[in-house]
């Protein structure tokens, strides 16, 4: 399929800023405060300070999915789920679609269907140059070094080494072409039960849902439509919505008027003042 | 004039109509995303605040009522004894399924817990009846509520 060539391009090296490296596509805007980070592909961002940041693909709606899939990831790149912190993907479908269905949605209950393949071997990338690069530094065998729980060791000699310590060298690598995925008899996540992670965001109101999105300088707009199939606005009587304090401008459509306005209070009070029903009739 | 409000222990300003719902000063004029939208009519109990410790819903309860009154929402109730005892509870049991209704749910069975620190399932009944859930995590509401009051105060 298709998704060969575009991991391949995703993965293809290119240099950036801060003795770090950014590989392939940007995974986001807050991509420039990480300059120093190591970015093997669009799912995985580790930085100097240590932070492990996983961009999530697809929508938690309660499914459980902000659990799984970083348990796919996290199972190859060999760190608890505990030490990694989630982000959800910009809108980029060249990047986060599903394998699946071809387009950036989340349905179908195919998620790990979808990814079952593609973020193990993200996981396993960013985990391979790790090790590579840890095994540069203390001059050994890639071989004779294991990664475990957010960083290499080297058994013989009892080194440590954390992730962040390693992610500006792991970032000047060259990305392996091939990985080797663990053995399911190897899996330490994959199978297990674990505890959900938007848990804690869903008890104390940090969970940014749809609706809670607020882009900059962004209006709130509701909208009166035609009771009846065929419906176009006749006339519209505004005064009294303009009139209504944080209501911005008067949207009249074809089949539709809509009250954009600084809050959804103002809004909704401004369409009440419209009174649309009364002004679609049905044309012929 | 703007109204002034005491929102988590601070005060905050909105210049918006007396007859303003909270939950659309909180949301979108505070930016304070944490107490949701769900009905609009005061029937779902998404919207769920604290004023003066008591759940009302913000939805429709106009700014110009909350004047004068202390404002709790999810994003602060945590700082109560009873409220950190829910989150906790809710964490420890997770209750959450999708999560939308339960910042609502949480300030319910805070305002509960605070005033009953032992409710009987009648009382969790009684006090919780108003907050709707459509993954239909009331099981595990309650046994967030019971476990929570386990606790002691």
């Amino acid at each position: 399929m298709t998704m060969d060539l575009s991991r391949r391009q995703f993965l293809s090296a290119s240099a950036a800023l801060g003795g770090g490296l950014l590989i392939g596509f940007r995974t986001g805007p807050s991509i420039g405060a990480a300059a120093a980070a190591f970015t093997p592909n669009a799912f995985i961002r580790i930085g100097s300070d240590g932070q492990i940041v996983l961009t999530m693909p697809y929508v938690e709606m309660g499914q459980g999915t902000y659990t799984s899939i970083p348990m796919l990831i996290a199972e190859e790149l060999e760190v608890d789920l505990k030490q990694v912190r989630l982000e959800h993907a910009p809108p980029d479908e060249k990047l986060y679609a599903n394998p699946l269905l071809g387009v950036q949605a989340t349905g179908n209950s195919n998620a790990i269907r979808g990814s079952w393949q593609s973020l193990r071997q993200a996981g396993a990338t960013a985990r391979t140059m790790l090790v590579s690069a840890a095994a540069k530094r203390w001059n050994v065998d890639p071989a004779s070094c294991r990664a475990q729980r957010g960083e290499v060791r080297h058994a013989p000699t009892g080194r440590r080494l954390k992730y962040g310590a390693l992610a500006a060298d792991a970032a000047r690598l060259p990305v392996p072409e091939k990985v080797v995925l663990k053995r399911p008899a190897d899996f330490k996540l994959i199978g297990t039960p674990a505890k959900r992670l938007d848990t804690p965001s869903k008890v104390n109101g940090s969970a940014v849902y749809g609706i809670d999105v607020r882009p900059p300088g962004v209006k709130i707009a509701t909208l009166a439509q035609s009771p009846v199939f065929g419906g176009r606005v006749k006339s519209v009587d505004d005064a009294k919505a303009r009139a209504v304090k944080g209501v911005r401008q008067i949207v009249r459509l074809d089949d539709a008027v809509a009250v954009v306005a600084d809050h959804m209070g103002a809004a909704k009070k401004g369409l009440a003042a419209l009174v649309i029903a009364t002004h679609f009739q049905v044309l012929p | 004039m703007p109204h002034t409000l005491t929102v988590n222990g601070k005060a905050r300003s909105a210049e918006v109509d007396d007859d303003t719902p909270v939950l659309w000063v909180l949301r979108d004029v505070l930016g304070m995303t944490g107490t949701k939208f769900g009905c609009g009519l005061g029937l779902c109990g998404a919207c769920t605040i604290h004023l003066d410790g008591k759940p009302v819903r913000s939805c429709i309860t106009p700014v110009a009522a909350a004047a004068g009154k202390r404002v709790t929402t999810i994003e602060a109730v945590g700082a109560t004894a009873a409220g950190k005892k829910i989150q906790q509870a809710w964490i420890e049991l997770e209750v959450p399924q999708c999560g939308y209704c339960q910042s609502g749910q949480i300030m319910s069975a805070t305002a509960l817990l605070a005033a009953n620190p032992k409710p009987t399932d009648g009382d969790i009944d009684a006090a919780m009846s108003g907050n709707i859930c459509r993954c239909g995590t009331y099981v595990r509401i309650r046994e967030g509520i019971k476990h929570a009051a386990k606790k002691g105060t």
